[in-house]
């Protein structure tokens, strides 16, 4: 029985008990190798699922927008949105069920240090795979002169139509209300200056510190190609240094920046510790 | 203008209600001496203070400073305390973006320490005329 079989079979039980109302998972997309995100309600529409390279999307997202029981068939990336919504009261446990299943693909994200599941009601197919994520784009980043980094990220921004697309693909960016939409006070202008530019994408990687899990779906539905995941990853990289946290791997943990502790490092203050 | 030195740099200086901004008015008071940069801007706490309004800031001023009260006397308890994790983000991005180092300060001061206040408002302008012209996110002409 391969995984993806385990997988249906799992779904449909699920929906012929009624436990759940709908299954959301992926199909095949419209181009070769993709994949598309797909809500399964019966058991004949489960058929139409695939789990294979090229289902990276996070799905966590849908989880905010379905209101009923659900199914979510979960990756690594997935079920760590998912600690981390829960944490924050976004979805309610008893709502969802999580099919925990290891990441298929091995080869698209390279940087992805846990593609295996961390939470699920049930797995399927799980086992502990070698990665070799690290932070080495970061660090040959931070190589480069001051210079050079201001204008690559000058060059980055510059891109940016500000479609907000990285936005809306992120589980994490869950407000109602964004501070790119507001106009009373008006927050952030509306122009894709280079400096409203910057200014939203500093913002955008501060706001989802601590949160972000570096899934890449701002990357993946970035139409124009902005390299977000050097600001997402930085930010991570430093969490990870200076609290010594990772997100989105324990329901017991409170989220980093909402978070001190007595002695967290402050060399950055005038005068150093 | 014969021998006036213009003092157009500008520096945004978020100051907490309960122990900075009572710091530079006790500086004021006091008749502490220190240079004219500084635009006030009263918070109700260094918590407040989202990465945003310092982006934001920087588009017009050429510097920010941020103050609080020093950890443990939070008028709110820990507000400052969950600041300071922020703020070392936001230090920590802007260099990894090739912003110039002092740029963007921070500091704790409480209410008594007018002194100290005058001392970092001069450090601050120092260090804001020493830097090179900041071309507010390339929106200076």
């Amino acid at each position: 029985m391969t995984t993806l079989d385990k997988i249906k079979a799992q779904a449909k039980e699920l929906l012929a008990k009624n436990k759940v109302e709908v299954v959301i998972g992926f199909t095949q997309g419209t181009l070769q190798g993709k994949s598309t995100p797909y809500f399964a309600r019966t058991e004949k529409e489960v058929d139409n699922l695939v789990w294979q390279e090229g289902c990276t999307n996070n799905l966590a997202n849908y989880l905010l927008k379905i209101p009923q029981k659900k199914a979510i068939i979960a990756k690594g990336c997935d079920t760590r949105s998912i600690v981390n919504l829960i944490k924050e009261n976004q979805i309610n446990r008893d709502n969802v069920y999580i099919i925990g299943v290891n990441c298929p693909s091995t080869d698209s994200c390279q940087s992805c240090q846990h593609p295996e599941p961390i939470l699920a009601d049930c797995f399927i197919d799980v086992a502990t795979r070698e990665t070799k994520g690290d932070f080495s784009d970061v660090e040959a980043f931070s190589r480069l002169s001051k210079e050079e980094r201001k204008k690559y990220f000058y060059q980055e921004v510059s891109k940016c139509i500000r479609c907000y697309a990285c936005r809306n693909a992120c589980p994490a960016c869950y407000c109602k209300e964004c501070f790119v939409e507001e106009n009373l006070p008006n927050w952030l202008g509306k122009t894709t200056s280079i400096a409203d530019n910057a200014i939203f994408h500093l913002t955008r990687a501060i706001h989802v510190a601590g949160r972000c899990i570096d899934c890449g779906a701002c990357v993946r539905a970035c139409p124009m190609g902005v390299n977000l995941s050097i600001l997402n990853r930085k930010l991570l990289k430093d969490v990870k240094e200076l609290f010594l946290e990772e997100s989105g791997l324990s329901l017991d943990t409170e989220l980093t920046l909402n978070n001190y502790k007595e002695d967290d490092p402050q060399g950055f203050l005038i005068g150093g510790e | 203008m014969n021998g006036v030195k213009i003092m157009d740099k500008k520096v945004v200086a978020f100051l907490c209600n309960w122990c900075s901004y009572a710091g530079a008015d006790l500086a004021g008071v006091s008749r502490f001496q220190y240079p004219p940069h500084l635009r006030v801007v009263r918070i109700p706490c260094s918590g407040r203070v989202d990465p945003l309004f310092i982006f934001t800031a920087l588009k017009h001023a050429d510097g920010v400073l941020v103050a609080g009260c020093h950890p443990g006397d939070c008028h709110y308890t820990s507000g400052n305390l969950v600041a300071r994790r922020k703020f070392a983000l936001v230090k920590s991005l802007l260099d990894f973006i090739g912003m110039d180092d002092n740029r963007v300060q921070f500091d704790w001061i409480s209410a008594a320490e007018g002194n100290r206040f005058a001392e970092t408002a001069t450090k601050v302008a120092e260090d804001i005329e020493n830097l090179p012209q900041w071309d507010q996110w390339g929106e200076r002409a």
